[in-house]
């Protein structure tokens, strides 16, 4: 039994989303609309064209996804779980009046397929028994390691899926700068902070460049503020910002209560400190011993080099 | 304007996850509850939005008995009344909560009017199926955007906003439509003690409507063996750099 | 035309009397009725001993002077005025006032007394032109000169019509019993002139207490009307507690709590306002004061007291007010206060501080739902977790993993001691060693002791001191259900500010126990001979919290607990005297303007030399421990417990 794969854009997520679904057996098809065409790894790919797709729009994607599900009758339709990826496979089975698993890091094929998927933001496991005639699924990015893009590009099979007025309403119009301006701390996917350790104001300036190179946004504790070394709008903690990041990397910070508070939401904490004892450790999900004004340059250094290299 | 907000009831955690001894929920006993976020900011939306625009913001949640906690909440918040469709403890999947939403919806505007705005987080707190909004859409045959962080009602159309990098992507859905949100949409106020006393007395139409069998079939949680462990040495000092910037990647942001 | 003066002073002072009066009967209840022996003992010492104005001895005296010059000269206000009508025959026969005044003892103390208030007002016209003291700043200084003078020119021709007498040989008392009077009379001849000067005398003297009166009501003196009053109807008792507010309203118009105008104010505050003279020991005592912030109680109290004057009317008749805040003080004024009761404590006229500035916060945060960011923040965290920072409930109780003590699930027998942990100890990281040394303490002296667990959550504290009070009152009626259905008698906290709620505020909530502090539980144990500390060397200064030792008199217990682990040294401002050490009245999760608070009372510590900064509050340690911290202090800060456990274990 064929899966079908909704394609985004080529990338990491895109080859951990086929690595998975490899897992179902059967051949892999791809379906691509838009400017993604090139697809490896995958028997056929299957690429929409129409005006529609000349930017996001959801509704005729989910559309043209579904005429191919009914063409091609694929045992499972499966995609990454990205905004769009979640999206347009919950259109799909609001069409075709079908279950579907959100954010899954296994699954199996079979009647009743079995999936296991992240809840909480991956604080929690959920196994699921889903009860269809087709598996709608989309992969908990970087639960799975990606498989590599190699050999050829697969053929591509154009087809012009019959979109209907409502299928068009849904479109992004255009695009406007960020009103922020910038990336805020509350909104920042890193965030890297930095305690009284940076030593002083100029001390944030390997804090800035970490963030930088990670398109983050920097913190700072509640001492560093106090002392005037940054604005009270960098802050994090219970009396500044709560954030949420993916990553907070939080430099000679020891982990008071009022800061711990601020940055519980953080998916993953990476402390950096020269203290093995320090409070901050027992909240933190990685950490690395030393001093920060050594560390810091080096992560940077290092980012440096995987990109040119 | 007349807008319908959809909202959960949610357990705060941010500790340990523990389960419920079936392993099939949360251990909820020492926790307390709350609408999940982004809902809240969609009710804080739906509540400016008939503030500027005047007309009638209603919050609806399907959920336990204790759930009225959220929809009093909800109409602290400036929501003018409430709908319950009250389940037992066990939790619905999203097809037939969407299900439920949807006749209830039907059933208020035919007693009521139609809505113009119908307003989703874009996934629970818990669950996170990112589904819900969609289903109820489609089956009222409406257009829905989603995630959006910016919502604004112009004359027959509403503006929303997406962010996408480097700035936002802008839809414009003919009303009546659906959104969904995403916290950060808006700051919801802090409600004043008459709001609050208010919301007491504010009408709840309580109904209870038959679970159907789910088709996303929950047999058991678990936590993940990640959760509660200490944190792992990545190494000491500046040599330690490599594995910080792996531990970047797999995270998805290097 | 004695009558014409009398009768226009008379209006003026009665005109405005009538006015004050009105607004304090349209004062919000408060229940002040209780306990008379206390009011009695307040008003005795107080007021006639002049107890808080004591404690600074120079002003003290000056203003004791002439309180008392004021009591025992008063009875020749009514002599002069009789002299003016008649000066041969001024008083009925056997009048007591006549026999008053033939009795030479009175006389001289008159002589005596008006010397001390000439002294009194010449010493306050040291302190105010020369010394010039902080504290003045803001006070109406000019109004302050022309009381002192117009009490200066009253006595002075007190004694100069005194003088006269004795010149002419009118007195009725013995001449040698005023020796004052007596040897000014030697400026004076027998004569015409003389007579003449005796009229001008005593109708200046008349007429400058007529003057004083009509003026009185009008200015900041007003005290003298008010103040024995005020003392009188000031907190008995629990000093700690504040009022409870009823939200079972049920109509709109009265949806409104705390004080959001003049207009709901209690009859308590209204009086509060009157009675401020601006003297400025609050502002002294005011940690936020001192730090630079821009609070300063005094200026708190009178700029409400301009409100209630300017909108007294507009309150009579019941029309429209201004909102206190901004009008009467500002946003920040009312934020920067921490509760530490140090205005509260000092003011010679028992103005309660802390319930204005509570009660403007409960309308700011009630009713116009508008708080700092930050305890909006915290309020949340409150509602929705039951502790401030919003940590799991889950995890209260994980500091105590591996301690043995026995967490109380529901319909287990009631513990002889509960343990009332507090979210600081239970969840910051500094703080949870003192319950884990508390407990560990308790269980060695073999005492039946449990705790909550997850079932203990927040006691509301913080919620109700940033003034949302119906968060705190959900929270005491949980509270108070859950330990009364446990069967709890006996609480001890190791948190001042639980502590405080448990045992001041909880028993208007139906919760009755007998709370103790832990340093006080621990320091009867040590007694008792079931903990034995080691004796040490160590250098400890212990620092008071607010909530211990001046809302609740508990000074002795921590102390002797650190004399028995070491030498104790005191700070300047210690027992009631005591400097906050910021964290009080939600300021723990509060960003601070100006100098830090805690910053003050590290170095404070520092100075006194000790190795070792002893504290028996969590918020104590946090503030402090951060202190010593950003001013390189060098202090070891650490809880009494956490220090006689150490010792327990060096023994």
């Amino acid at each position: 039994m064929a899966t079908l794969v909704y394609v985004e854009e080529p990338g990491d997520l895109t080859q951990q989303t086929l690595a998975l679904a490899r897992s179902l057996g059967g051949p892999l098809y791809a379906f691509t609309a838009g400017d993604t065409v090139a697809v490896s790894g995958v028997e056929m790919v299957h690429h929409a064209d129409a005006d529609a797709f000349r930017s996001y729009a959801p509704a005729a994607l989910a559309r043209a996804l579904v005429e191919l599900v009914e063409a091609h009758k694929p045992a499972a339709v499966v995609a990454a779980g990205t905004p769009r990826g979640n999206e347009v496979l919950a259109r799909v089975a609001a069409i075709k009046d079908l279950p579907f698993a959100a954010n899954c890091t296994a699954f199996e094929s079979g009647r009743p397929g079995s999936v296991t998927r992240t809840r909480w933001g991956g604080s929690l496991l959920e196994e699921a028994r889903v009860h269809a005639e087709t598996l709608l699924l989309t992969v908990q990015p970087h639960s799975v390691q990606g498989e590599p893009a190699s050999g050829e590009p697969a053929p591509v099979e154009h087809f012009s899926p019959s979109l209907r007025d409502e299928d068009l309403v849904v479109t992004v119009r255009e695009r406007v700068g960020s009103s922020a301006g910038g990336v805020t701390l509350a909104d920042a996917k890193v965030v890297v902070s930095c305690g009284r350790g940076a030593g002083s104001p100029e001390g944030f300036g390997i804090i800035e460049e970490l963030a930088g190179l990670l398109g983050g946004a920097v913190g700072c504790s509640r001492a560093v503020t106090m002392a005037g070394w940054r604005p009270h709008t960098d802050q994090v903690g219970q009396t500044g910002t709560k954030i949420a990041p993916d990553v907070y990397i939080a430099c000679g910070i020891s982990g008071a209560t009022q800061h711990m508070a601020g940055c519980k939401g953080a998916k993953t904490i990476l402390a950096i400190n020269t203290d093995p004892e320090a409070p901050i450790l027992a909240s933190a999900d990685y950490a690395v011993i030393g001093d920060l004004h050594e560390v810091v340059p080096a992560i940077s250094a290092e980012l440096r080099k995987e990109r040119t290299g | 304007m007349k807008v319908l907000v959809c909202v959960k009831r949610v357990p705060m955690t941010g500790g340990k996850i523990v389960l419920t001894e079936d392993s099939r929920a949360i251990e909820t006993k020492h926790l307390g509850f709350t609408i999940s976020p982004h809902e809240e900011c969609g009710v804080e939306e739906a509540v400016r939005l008939v503030e500027a625009h005047g007309g009638e913001s209603v919050v609806l949640t399907l959920g336990p008995p204790e759930a009225e906690e959220q929809l009093r909440d909800a109409m602290a918040l400036g929501a003018d009344r409430a709908i319950h469709l009250v389940t037992d403890e066990d939790e619905w999947d999203a097809q037939a909560t969407a299900g439920a939403i949807v006749d209830a919806v039907r059933a208020d505007e035919a007693a009521t009017g139609a809505y113009d705005l119908v307003i989703f987080g874009n996934e629970s707190a818990d669950s996170g199926g990112y589904q819900v909004g969609i289903r109820v859409a489609y089956a009222l045959g409406r257009p829905v955007a989603t995630g959006l962080k910016g919502v604004t009602a112009e004359g027959t159309t509403v503006r929303c906003e997406q962010e996408a990098a480097g700035g936002r992507d802008v839809y414009v859905l003919p009303l009546p439509a659906v959104v969904t949100v995403l916290e950060g949409l808006n700051l919801p106020r802090y409600p004043s003690v008459p709001s609050k006393l208010r919301a007491q007395k504010k009408p709840v139409d309580a109904s209870s409507p038959a679970r159907p069998e789910s088709r996303l079939e929950l047999l058991r949680l678990v936590v993940p063996e990640s959760q509660g462990k200490e944190a792992e040495i990545l190494g000491h000092g500046p040599d330690a750099a490599p594995a910080v910037v792996e531990v970047l990647r797999l995270s998805g942001v290097a | 035309m004695l009558v014409v003066a009398i009768a226009v002073a008379g209006a003026l002072f009665a005109r405005r009397t009538l006015f004050l009066t009105r607004l304090v009967r349209a004062g919000k209840p408060t229940l002040r009725a209780s306990d008379l022996a206390a009011r009695a003992r307040n008003e005795a010492t107080i007021v006639l001993g002049q107890r808080k104005l004591l404690q600074r001895v120079g002003p003290g005296l000056m203003h004791a002077f002439i309180f008392w010059g004021f009591l025992v000269l008063f009875p020749t206000i009514f002599m002069a005025s009789a002299a003016i009508v008649d000066r041969e025959a001024w008083l009925p026969e056997r009048s007591p006032l006549l026999w008053l005044e033939e009795q030479g003892w009175y006389a001289l103390l008159v002589d005596l007394f008006a010397v001390l208030v000439l002294a009194g007002v010449a010493a306050a016209f040291w302190i105010r032109k020369v010394q010039r003291p902080r504290r003045f700043e803001g006070s109406h200084l000019g109004e302050a000169d022309l009381i002192l003078a117009l009490i200066a020119g009253i006595v002075a021709s007190l004694l100069l019509w005194h003088a006269t007498l004795i010149a002419l040989g009118l007195n009725p008392w013995p001449a040698g019993w005023s020796p004052v009077s007596d040897a000014l009379s030697g400026l004076f001849a027998d004569d015409t002139q003389t007579e003449v000067l005796e009229r001008v005398f005593v109708w200046a003297h008349v007429l400058l207490i007529l003057t004083f009166l009509a003026y009185l009501p009008h200015s900041k003196h007003l005290h003298i009307g008010t103040a024995a009053f005020n003392v009188f109807f000031s907190r008995t008792r629990a000093r700690g507690r504040l009022e409870p507010l009823d939200f079972g309203v049920e109509d709109e118009g009265s949806m409104r709590f705390g004080a959001g105008t003049a207009a709901d104010l209690t009859w308590k505050q209204m009086l509060d306002a009157m009675s401020c003279t601006e003297c400025g020991r609050c502002q002294d005592a005011c940690p936020a004061f001192a730090t630079g912030k821009v609070l300063s109680p005094k200026l708190l109290v009178m700029g409400i007291r301009d409100q209630l004057f300017a909108d007294g009317p507009a309150l009579l008749s019941g029309a429209e007010l201004t909102p206190l805040v901004p009008a009467a003080v500002t946003d920040e004024v009312v934020w920067d206060c921490v509760t530490c009761g140090a205005c509260v404590e000092v003011c010679p006229v028992s103005i309660e501080h802390v319930d204005h500035i509570v009660d403007l916060r409960r309308s700011l945060v009630m009713v116009d739902s508008n708080p700092p960011a930050e305890l909006e923040t915290m309020l949340r965290d409150v509602e929705r977790n039951a502790n401030p920072w919003g940590k799991p409930q889950t995890e209260r109780a994980s500091w105590a993993d591996g301690l043995g003590v026995r967490i109380l699930e529901p319909g287990d027998p009631a513990p002889e001691v509960l343990y009332w942990v507090g979210c600081a100890a239970s969840f910051d990281e500094r703080a949870r060693t003192s319950a884990i040394s508390t407990t560990k303490l308790l269980l060695a002296a073999g005492l039946d002791v449990a705790i909550l667990g997850p079932r203990e959550s927040c006691t509301g504290d913080p919620a109700r001191r940033a003034g949302n009070e119906y968060v705190f009152q959900s929270f005491a009626q949980t509270n108070v259900e859950t330990l009364n259905e446990a069967g709890v008698t006996k609480i001890v906290a190791s948190c001042p500010h639980c502590f405080n709620t448990l045992a001041n505020e909880y028993p208007d909530f139906g919760g009755r126990y007998e709370v103790l502090h832990h340093s006080e539980l621990l320091a009867e144990l040590v007694r008792d001979g079931r903990i034995s500390p080691a004796g040490g060397k160590e250098t400890i200064t212990y620092h008071d919290s607010c909530y211990l030792a001046r809302h609740n008199d508990v000074l002795a217990a921590p102390r002797e607990l650190v004399e028995r682990i070491g030498r104790p040294l005191e700070m300047a401002r210690s027992g009631k005297k005591t400097f906050c050490c910021g964290a009080g009245g939600a300021h723990m999760w509060m960003e601070e303007r100006g100098t830090p608070i805690n910053e003050e009372r590290a170095r404070e510590a520092a100075d006194t030399g000790a190795g070792t900064l002893a504290v028996a509050c969590p918020f104590c340690t946090v503030m402090l421990d951060d202190g010593v911290r950003q001013t390189g202090g060098g202090l070891r800060v650490a809880d009494v417990s956490t220090l006689l456990l150490e010792s327990v274990e060096r023994a």
